[in-house]
């Protein structure tokens, strides 16, 4: 049903634009069990392999981590859709990961999330990224949103 | 009696754990210290302690509820309500 998710509606949630929007598509979408499904294609012609590192091209870690970052936030948009209509501001919290491989041009990043816990003005999530079918991050984060309507009620205050 | 035995063990858990994510050693945390004044839990790591108390004890802490844990005392309370 409301599963279209293409890449307008991709850009109507993000507020990430090129160079750093890391989503190419949303594959799955599981909303009773709180998870989605990500693909991050990695290109050789990916702006960060010219610098990282000549030569010898690997994906930035903390790249990664904002992939399955900007994959959260769609998380929390199809589960609070009347709050990401709002257009919130969306912070970092706390990133906890483990890395296990290298990821390199011609990779299909798959950006695995799941919610531990999502409120209005926060989240938790359990997110993973993979290589096919191997994991290559493993993360869990945290991430506070702060919707609009909350600076107008401090700026009243 | 088996019912006092449980609490005890839980009160222990959610020492150990609420000493870890304020990354407070366990000794200085006292049942009545508030939470953001005294230990300067801020609303990232009350959000991280409901989170792992609730993978933890396998319960749904409600939304509304978050506010009023304000100690671990209120914890306790919450716990308890919820288990039982």
């Amino acid at each position: 049903m409301e599963n279209n998710w293409d890449f307008e509606r991709i850009q109507k949630i993000l507020p990430q634009r090129y160079p750093f929007l890391f989503i190419d598509k949303v594959k799955e979408l599981d909303i009773p069990r709180a998870r989605i499904v990500c693909v991050k294609n990695v290109s050789i012609n990916d702006y960060f392999f010219s610098g990282h590192f000549p030569g010898n091209p690997v994906m930035p870690g903390v790249l990664m981590i904002e992939a399955l970052s900007q994959a959260s936030i769609l998380l929390y948009a199809a589960l609070k859709p009347q709050n990401a209509e709002k257009h919130p501001i969306y912070y970092l919290g706390k990133v906890e990961a483990k890395f296990s491989k290298p990821v390199r041009p011609g990779d299909e990043l798959i950006l695995e999330v799941t919610r531990e816990k999502i409120l209005d003005n926060a989240g938790i999530v359990k997110a993973t990224a993979k290589v096919k079918d191997e994991t290559v991050v493993e993360a869990r984060i945290a991430f506070g949103v702060k919707l609009p309507s909350e600076d107008i009620s401090k700026i009243k205050d | 009696m088996a019912k006092k035995i449980d609490l005890e063990s839980i009160k222990k858990e959610v020492r150990k754990l609420v000493s870890e994510i304020a990354e407070c050693p366990e000794e200085k945390l006292k049942d009545d210290a508030r939470f953001t004044e005294d230990l300067g839990i801020d609303s990232m790591m009350a959000l991280e302690i409901v989170a792992t108390i609730e993978k933890k004890f396998k319960v749904a802490v409600p939304e509304e509820q978050i506010p009023t844990i304000r100690s671990l005392n209120n914890v306790y309370e919450l716990l308890a309500k919820l288990l039982g």
